[in-house]
């Protein structure tokens, strides 16, 4: 397999051979042509050598995209790929090679059933909070109210839309009303619900909880859900986190504080004005947060009871469950 | 060893299998697709298959006219008449003495219920056969002749729809012949000729799942680098998916000269298929306590703090050691739920096989559920065809048989109908044992 020396910089957006070399001097396309095989056999070595995570993942993911499809076909393997296709594949890897996040090299990344724009530097949904979505499904269901009631939820930060978009798609009597301090995010989740056509049942407000609440509790009238997967890292430990999440992915959507509580407490506070009586709350937070979230709350928030801590699949604690307590009735 | 308890019922038949012949009787013995299910005192089955045998020189199918000469089916369907009216006088006479045995009493009138429809086409067939007789009588008549010929072809139509309707009602049907299936293909002997083999068997049953209009969601797959299969592992759902597919389970073997070869030597290689039953939550149920489920992400804090396109996930069936993975989607939970659907067949599988080995079983028509080591069919592509060796049946043209579509489906159907008379060969086999 001979590489001529020719190359397409995607840095400097520019083609030829006499400009200086930068830092990343990305692989020169093939001569010949190749197969979907090579050029995935060829991204992995690659990707290994210079230091990228996942690298036979990626290499998979980039190429299948290319092709068409979400995961690449055993009998493409051994087709020879087009001039464009495999300037497709250098493109793209080459974007990878800079340690940006697969899902936003290809624009795109699946959530429970649904497929979903991708863009930075909004947040990639991480596959706990697909379980964050099948908690609150469990109990729209059971809700002995649900059937022919209309249900609202209120999503706090809803960065591409994947939670409100999940909990729409499975419920076809819910409304959603979904907050985000980026504008981006407001743009990529109104996006996503075009493109999957629930725009109709979903209201998407560019509000930061933080200095907002105020205006977020005058949007919705009464809640029966509130949901939400709040920035909850300790700072310190946004520092150490892989180049992928630190020079792509939006870091307000990662640092909840010095304890990681800063807007899981606001959401708290404020969640008795926004609830109807018997709401529920569903809270994805760090591992350690559940028993400091439960004891804060029977501290300070008297509206509020805590129901339960529930684990994710790697048995890590992972959700909190809360409760607006019924008014009148409760005189604990 | 092989089969010498089914050939008690065939005290003239023939040993061997012409193709010539073939379509005659497999026309005449057309079991329609509707199985009633039917339970029968001491032969009601859970599920049928398994042992191996070694494949008999050719078999040959009865048309439903030799069934009905059968001595021992006159006395079957005797033995049900009797039985039906047994159960029926002890519901209508039951009422006073056994009034705390309710639940025989609903036992019995179930069974009563069941019966109903066949024994409903046994009497409309005895009637059948009086109204023929009366018209031999009419055909004496000249002026009468050419009617009675018209009602004797008419009376005879109506035999053969009873007769047929009573075959397939006496067959009992297997527990799991409603599931969706899980299927398993796995390269065998021949390096990478078998692995290239393996992705065209692949192929095949993904055309035949699409004639069917079942679906089919990959749940795993390791190709080889040249574009062939090591193994791959696929759900299969829809209507007698697993009804079809069952015959499918074994050892395919390939002759013929790899692309691989650079002397022009023929190989022989092969592949198997497994084909796994996928239970109702009824038939299997899993403890979640049983089950460790291991991902990428276990490690570390999870969360926010990573990003990460590794959504396989693991769960080991604790007990058992039973294991069963999933990466081909890339949304996690829709990995979790793979891997559980093929947990929960290869679980299946193994319930299966405990109660199955238990019964001693000789049958031509074997289905291993787990892919055993008989040969089942052979693919000579240098003489273009191919010998499912059950059954005896050989068919040309393997370019179109695998495509998965008209020549699979005659050769599955054909499968079909031999393990339908073998279990219904079987009861009454059984029936002759008990000395009636």
């Amino acid at each position: 397999l001979h590489f001529h020396f020719s190359w397409f910089c995607f840095v400097c957006q520019r083609r030829g051979q006499f400009h200086s070399l930068h830092t990343c001097s990305p692989p020169a396309l093939p001569v010949g042509r190749i197969t979907a095989l090579q050029a995935l056999e060829f991204w992995k070595k690659h990707f290994e050598e210079s230091g990228v995570t996942e690298p036979d993942l990626s290499s998979h993911y980039i190429v299948a995209h290319s092709l068409g499809g979400k995961t690449v076909q055993q009998r493409k393997l051994t087709e020879f790929l087009s001039r464009e296709k495999t300037e497709q594949i250098w493109k793209l890897c080459t974007k990878r090679l800079s340690r940006m996040p697969v899902q936003y090299v290809i624009q795109e990344w699946d959530f429970r059933d649904l497929t979903l724009t991708m863009r930075p530097p909004v947040f990639i949904p991480r596959p706990e909070t697909e379980e964050l979505v099948e908690l609150v499904l469990t109990d729209l269901k059971n809700k002995p109210s649900s059937g022919d009631t209309v249900q609202t939820c209120l999503e706090v930060g809803c960065g591409s839309g994947a939670v409100s978009l999940s909990l729409l798609s499975s419920c076809p009597q819910l409304q959603v009303v979904a907050l985000d301090r980026s504008q981006e995010a407001v743009e990529l989740t109104k996006e996503n619900a075009s493109r999957l056509k629930l725009q109709d049942r979903i209201q998407i407000h560019h509000l930061d909880f933080m200095t907002e609440a105020d205006e977020a509790c005058s949007r919705c009238s009464p809640v029966s859900v509130l949901v939400s997967n709040p920035p909850y890292l300790f700072s310190d430990d946004v520092k150490t986190l892989e180049p992928e999440i630190l020079r792509f992915e939006d870091p307000f959507a990662l640092d909840g504080g010095s304890d990681g509580l800063t807007v899981i407490k606001q959401i708290l506070t404020v969640a008795p004005k926004i609830l109807s009586d018997r709401g529920g709350i569903y809270l994805e937070v760090d591992p350690r947060h559940p028993p400091l979230i439960q004891q804060w709350v029977e501290a300070n928030v008297a509206e509020l009871r805590y129901v339960e801590t529930r684990p994710d699949i790697n048995s890590r604690p992972r959700f909190c469950v809360l409760q607006k307590k019924q008014r009148e009735l409760d005189v604990k | 060893m092989f089969c010498r308890r089914a050939l008690v019922g065939f005290p003239n038949a023939k040993l061997f299998f012409c193709d010539r012949f073939k379509h005659r009787f497999l026309r005449s013995l057309k079991f329609p697709k509707h199985t009633i299910q039917f339970h029968n005192g001491c032969y009601t089955r859970t599920t049928r298959t398994l042992h191996t045998s070694a494949p008999l020189l050719g078999a040959k199918l009865l048309s439903v006219d030799e069934l009905f000469a059968r001595k021992s089916l006159q006395e079957h369907l005797k033995k049900i008449q009797s039985e039906y009216n047994q159960c029926l006088q002890a519901v209508n006479h039951g009422g006073a003495e056994e009034q705390c045995r309710e639940e025989e009493m609903r036992t019995r009138r179930s069974k009563l219920s069941q019966m109903v429809p066949l024994i409903q086409n046994i009497m409309e067939l005895d009637t059948k056969y009086k109204e023929m007789a009366e018209n031999e009588a009419l055909l004496k008549d000249p002026a009468l002749k050419e009617l009675a010929e018209l009602e004797k072809e008419e009376c005879l139509q109506h035999i053969q729809d009873l007769r047929e309707k009573i075959l397939d009602q006496l067959v009992p049907e297997e527990e799991a012949d409603l599931s969706d299936l899980v299927l398993e293909v796995t390269a065998g002997v021949g390096g990478q000729e078998a692995m290239l083999f393996t992705a065209e068997v692949f192929d095949m049953y993904q055309g035949f799942a699409q004639h069917h209009g079942w679906t089919f969601e990959i749940l795993e797959n390791a190709p080889s680098e040249i574009g062939g299969l090591r193994h791959a592992s696929v759900s299969i759902s829809g209507s007698e998916s697993y009804k079809r597919m069952k015959f499918e389970a074994g050892v395919h073997r390939v002759q013929r000269v790899p692309k691989t070869e650079k002397q022009g030597r023929m190989h022989t290689s092969t592949m198997t298929v497994a084909v796994l039953p996928q239970p109702t939550e009824i038939s299997l149920t899993i403890n979640p306590k049983d089950l460790k489920i291991e991902t990428k992400r276990a490690s570390g804090a999870g969360g926010q703090h990573v990003n990460t396109t590794d959504s396989a996930v693991r769960i080991v069936h604790l007990p058992t050691g039973v294991v069963a993975e999933c990466q081909k989607e890339r949304s996690q939970l829709k990995n979790k739920e793979n891997a559980m659907k093929a947990l929960r067949a290869k679980l299946y599988a193994i319930k299966l096989e405990e109660v199955t080995s238990k019964r001693y079983n000789q049958r031509k028509i074997q289905i291993g559920t787990r892919g055993r080591s008989e040969k089942i069919r052979t693919y000579n592509f240098t003489q273009d065809r191919i010998t499912d060796h059950r059954i005896g049946m050989t068919v040309h043209d393997i370019k179109s048989f695998m495509i998965g579509q008209d020549l699979l489906e005659e050769m599955n159907s054909s499968l079909q109908e031999f393990s339908n008379q073998e279990a219904l060969m079987e009861v009454l086999g059984e029936n002759e044992r008990e000395g009636l």
